[in-house]
């Protein structure tokens, strides 16, 4: 008697809740979003200089933000099908996986952890991020090891807590860390000289300085203390949405290439040179409707946002207040390692 | 009759098992979805990961944790540095609370007005924001090159307040504080059964050999007994640093904490019998003796249930420290999501960490109500 | 009015006031001396940076320096993203006007007028849907704006008055669940409420937030400010229901007796009979728990919410401004200091009427 009415318990609970699981792990996440209509992309709680910032009228800008807004105009058309959830880098990952967000365009540094435990899926990277150090001028440090001792303010919940500590310990400098969930609290932290240096990301060093009230107060020190490639993030299994995202970058990088920008793409789609930028731009059908796209797609991405060189110095570059030089973020052909993969 | 009370207690029994039924069939429910999410979103599960090291450290700790340590290690220091935090909070909040009372009742108008502007302030900004204020505060002292040197024992600086210490043995502090439990242990229980005089000598003087013992167990060879700080290249050396990040969440949870505590230690004070310090007075006692035998016992005794609420929520508010960077029990947990993706775990852990700390602090608050208050009434 | 008796005979004049009130005995008069200076110290010294040291126009940027005083500058050039958030910049009228119809509600029901158990439901639901409705838009000329784009004063309200219209009757339900007669359900709903109460609302928020995802079926779980709400509400209703349940036992056994012998039917006996005299009581406790929950939704600025506490931070977060962090949460204590210091001053007035017997 007992036994049976567990056995009844159970099914309906399973009857009851089977039905709803579906949509966090739903198999073809690309068509819930175009039923949905939006994009849910993260932002950050709070600033991220240079990638995800608030300006003072409340909107969002930066080089993550503008990649949302890429792809959100490939699958949706417009990038007003945009939506911004604001959330911090700790919380990222269980917002994914709760389906708070689509995807995670969040300079995400790829690790076995968050690829295998995390059940998380990269697409390839769309920027390399080397970590530095960033120290106060009147400490007068060269490199690292000058730093010895200090404290070393990191983003709580990043990958940086783990590569200092790495750092640290091979090349034997004591030092003493210091964490923040917000970014505004790490720079402010920064700039009054709770820490000695901040390690992190070079781009975000870089936005943290000309943000400073005093730049010259702070240096770059010379050390890379490694390399991250720096993937968009998805759930595991969503292989058609994944594909969408990786040709999005690509077709950003092969405009640049081909020197298709947000001003001559009109005139590129009316008159294509050869036969690949034919097919980017949709004028030859059959690019787009194999991801179930339209053959436009990369059109209108590109007539929204630009290309890749377009979107880095519009936020991060040269256009931009921060001034970054593009360094390994270019095409190889110009010193960088980034390229564009085939379409044919 | 028998018959509809054989009904009316069917209906009863119908309902629970009703309910009963419906939370079980929540229970399962949820049980099953998780594990059809966790499956389908290829998430790892279990306590595994606790044995795993980190790769990251934390900033502050009373026990020695570094990059190499396991989460389990990590983890216990978080609870740690909350009980150390949270301890602290109650004892500083506890003796303005008691101040602030005393003048919020003052017949001197001034006081009176001071106590209630300190009250109405505080009280009415919510904490986090205080934490952070205070916080700025002390991040925008000068740096350690140039610190406030206060009579050359203890110095101020954006890195914190740096106080003369004594070296100690390896987690020494932890072991002092399990003496000085000990010791009030003992002083509490023995009350009333020995003299006052051998309850002292045996509790202070433990206490005092501990400490001696730990100061010569910790001695090595060539380093001062006593540490001064002092300036040693980039930052100050020697003594303890307390941390901004820290002492600002002190402050913080201090100040905030004491305006409530003060109201409820205000309440209890006037809800004394008047008529009782009035017995108090034809009995000839000084009003020092009126408030030290009447007055204050008789106000703690009311104010006590309130007071345990506010500890265990002063307990609670620990968590704004994750404002800061203080690396409390909930900031470690919510860092270790993050690396190690063990969300449901780590919550369990969280949940099961504060829930232990705040029935234990009620246990004990509870014990002593019920050791005072007064035999044969509530 | 307690030391009344110690001082049977009172003198008059100036003198005499200023000696009964300041130099009672020594060491009053020493307390007074020394407070005095504090007191006039701390005024001046705060007058001069607020006031007579500060700099107001935006124009005269340049003047603060970090030894001159308050640059209120920052308040002119963020303060539409403190107050407003991520809200669209062109529809902040919306929001504004949002913000005065929830805090015309919150007085309205400060009046004893509404007090009835039909009345302050209907006012609350109204004046929240409108809110909800002004602030999502998405009819006539009023575009959509979803819930992840709210944010500043508006997001604060919504998240305090969404908690007290769904807390409130959940605390009503928590309360006569653990009083129930069935001893399965009163010790269900005793352990249920005990277990939120003793956790901190940080763990709860961030519970929802983040693991109800994982473990609640799909059409359970809403958007995140959702999930964030209720759980909030909970927690709310976890503290709130106590009270209530103080208030039902403070009314006397005997009415509840005589209603059951006249036959009256239970939920009548509830809300004509026990609910009403039980908020009656409590009134004072609920509006301190109101105080509570307002200076707590601060709070939800760590699961990733612009409300007023997060939109502050980010107006100083730019370099720019780093520096006037002092000024920008000066400002919002103000803000907070103004609805909680409101509320609880209002709730102390009700405190003495009720003691004086108007109740």
């Amino acid at each position: 008697m007992t036994n049976s009415l567990i056995k009844l318990v159970g099914a309906a609970a399973i009857a009851l809740s089977s039905g709803g699981v579906a949509s966090a792990q739903d198999a073809n996440l690309l068509d819930t979003i175009k039923e949905r209509d939006s994009l849910l992309c993260t932002g950050h709680n709070g600033s991220y200089l240079g990638f995800a910032e608030v300006d003072a009228e409340g909107a969002w800008q930066g080089f993550d933000i503008e990649f949302c807004k890429a792809l959100a105009t490939a699958i949706l058309g417009s990038p007003d099908k945009l939506q911004v959830i604001p959330v911090s880098f700790a919380q990222r990952f269980p917002a994914l996986q709760s389906g708070d967000v689509d995807v995670i365009i969040k300079v995400t540094g790829w690790t076995q952890s968050r690829d295998t435990d995390l059940g998380l899926q990269f697409s390839r990277p769309y920027f390399i991020g080397p970590f530095y150090t960033m120290a106060k001028t009147e400490l007068g440090a060269q490199s690292i090891a000058d730093l010895d001792g200090g404290v070393f303010c990191v983003n709580a919940g990043t990958t940086v807590e783990r590569v200092l500590a790495d750092y640290m310990e091979v090349n034997d400098v004591s030092y003493e860390p210091l964490a923040f969930e917000k970014g505004e609290e790490l720079r402010a932290a920064f700039y009054n000289g709770r820490c000695d240096a901040i390690a992190g990301f070079g781009p975000f060093l870089s936005a943290t300085r000309v943000n400073a009230p005093d730049p010259e107060a702070f240096t770059i020190l010379g050390d890379v203390m490694k390399l991250e490639p720096e993937g968009i993030v998805v759930r595991q299994g969503q292989d058609d949405f994944l594909d969408v995202i990786n040709w999005m970058v690509s077709a950003l990088l092969m405009a640049e290439e081909a020197g298709i920008t947000q001003a001559n793409v009109d005139d590129m789609k009316a008159n294509p040179p050869s036969p690949t930028i034919e097919r980017l731009l949709g004028v030859s059908p059959g690019v787009g409707e194999r991801m179930g796209l339209s053959d436009d797609w990369a059109y209108n991405v590109i007539k929204t946002v630009g290309n890749y060189g377009e979107i880095y110095d519009r936020t991060i570059g040269d256009g931009s207040r921060y001034k970054l030089p593009r360094g390994l973020n270019n095409l190889w052909n110009n010193g960088g390692i980034l390229y564009p993969l085939v379409l044919d | 009759m028998h018959t509809i009370l054989a009904s009316r207690r069917f209906r009863r029994a119908a309902i629970q098992a009703a309910f009963v039924g419906f939370i079980l069939l929540v229970l399962v429910g949820l049980v099953v979805t998780t594990q059809q999410n966790i499956v389908a979103q290829g998430i790892a599960t279990g306590f595994g990961f606790l044995e795993r090291t980190t790769g990251w450290p934390i900033n502050f700790s009373v026990i020695e944790v570094s990059a190499r340590s396991t989460y389990a290690r990590i983890i216990l220091a978080g609870l740690l540095n909350t009980m150390l935090v949270g301890f602290l909070t109650l004892f500083f909040a506890s003796v303005l609370g008691i101040i602030l009372a005393l003048l919020r009742v003052s017949r001197n108008t001034l006081l009176r007005l001071v106590g209630t502007t300190y009250v109405e302030v505080f009280r009415n900004i919510p904490v986090v924001l205080q934490v952070f204020f205070w916080y700025a505060v002390l991040t925008h002292l000068p740096g350690p090159k140039e610190a406030h040197s206060l009579a050359g024992v203890a110095m101020l600086s954006n890195r914190g307040i740096v106080l003369p210490s004594f070296t100690f043995v390896e987690n020494g502090l932890v072991y002092l504080a399990l003496g000085v439990v000990a010791a009030g242990l003992w002083l509490w229980f023995t009350r009333n059964r020995i003299s006052r005089a051998v309850r002292l000598g045996v509790g202070l003087g433990g206490v005092a050999a501990l400490f001696v013992g730990l100061v010569v167990l910790g001695y090595e060879p060539g380093a001062p007994i006593l540490s001064l700080p002092y300036l040693k290249g980039l930052r100050i050396a020697g003594g303890v640093t307390l941390k901004p990040e820290m002492t600002a969440l002190v402050i913080g949870l201090v100040l905030f904490g004491a305006a409530y505590i003060g109201e409820i230690i205000r309440g209890g004070l006037i809800a004394v019998d008047r008529g009782k310090l009035e017995a108090g007075r034809a009995l000839g006692l000084s009003s020092f003796q009126i408030n030290r035998l009447i007055l204050v016992p008789l106000a703690l005794r009311a104010s006590l249930p309130s007071l345990t609420n506010q500890y265990v929520w002063l307990m609670k508010a620990t968590t704004v420290g994750l404002a800061v960077g203080y690396p409390d029990y909930f900031a470690v947990i919510s860092t270790s999501i993050n690396q190690s993706g063990q969300t449901l775990e780590l919550l369990a852990l969280l949940m099961g960490g504060f829930i232990v700390l705040n029935y234990s602090i009620a246990f004990v608050m509870n014990a002593i109500n019920d050791r005072i208050k007064i035999k044969g009434r509530s | 009015m307690s030391y009344a008796l110690n001082n049977p005979q009172e003198a008059s004049g100036f003198v005499a006031t200023l000696r009964k009130h300041f130099f009672a005995t020594k060491f009053d008069a020493v307390m007074s001396l020394a407070f005095g200076a504090l007191v006039i110290w701390a005024i001046v010294s705060i007058l001069d940076w607020a006031v007579f040291d500060a700099v107001f126009r935006l124009e005269n940027r340049d003047q603060c320096t970090y030894d001159a005083g308050a640059c209120w500058a920052v308040i002119e050039s963020r303060g539409r993203l403190i107050m407003f958030g991520l809200y669209p910049y062109a529809e902040q009228w919306r929001s504004t006007l949002a913000c005065l119809v929830i805090i015309a509600t919150m007085m309205l029901s400060c009046v004893p007028l509404f007090w009835s158990i039909r009345r302050l439901p209907i006012l609350w639901v109204g004046g929240f849907a409108t809110f909800v409705l002004l602030m999502r838009g998405g009819f006539w000329n009023m575009p959509l704006v979803t819930s992840e784009q709210w944010g500043g004063l508006a997001l604060t309200l919504f998240i305090f008055s969404a908690v007290f219209v769904i807390g409130m009757p959940l605390a009503v339900l928590f309360a006569l669940a653990r009083r129930s007669d069935l001893p399965v359900i009163a010790k269900t709903f005793g352990l249920i409420i005990d277990f939120v109460r003793s956790l901190p609302l940080l763990t709860i928020l961030f519970a929802a937030a983040v693991v109800v995802p994982l473990i609640a079926p799909e059409a359970l779980q809403g958007n995140k400010l959702m999930r964030v709400v209720v759980a909030f509400a909970v927690f709310f209703a976890a503290y709130q229901a106590e009270i209530i349940r103080a208030g039902l036992q403070s009314t006397s056994a005997g009415q509840e007796e005589a209603a059951v012998a006249l036959g009256m039917p239970y939920w009548s006996l509830v809300v004509d009979i026990l609910l009403p005299q039980a908020f009656r009581n409590t009134l004072p406790s609920t509006i301190n728990q109101a105080v509570i929950t307002f200076k707590e939704t601060s709070i939800v600025t760590f699961v990733g919410f612009f409300e007023l506490m997060a939109s502050g931070n980010a107006a100083i977060g730019t370099g720019e401004w780093g520096n006037q962090y002092v000024e920008v949460y000066v400002f919002l204590a103000l803000v907070y200091f103004l609805f909680v210091f409101g509320l609880s001053r209002y709730g102390a007035w009700l405190e003495t009427r009720m003691r004086l017997g108007h109740g």
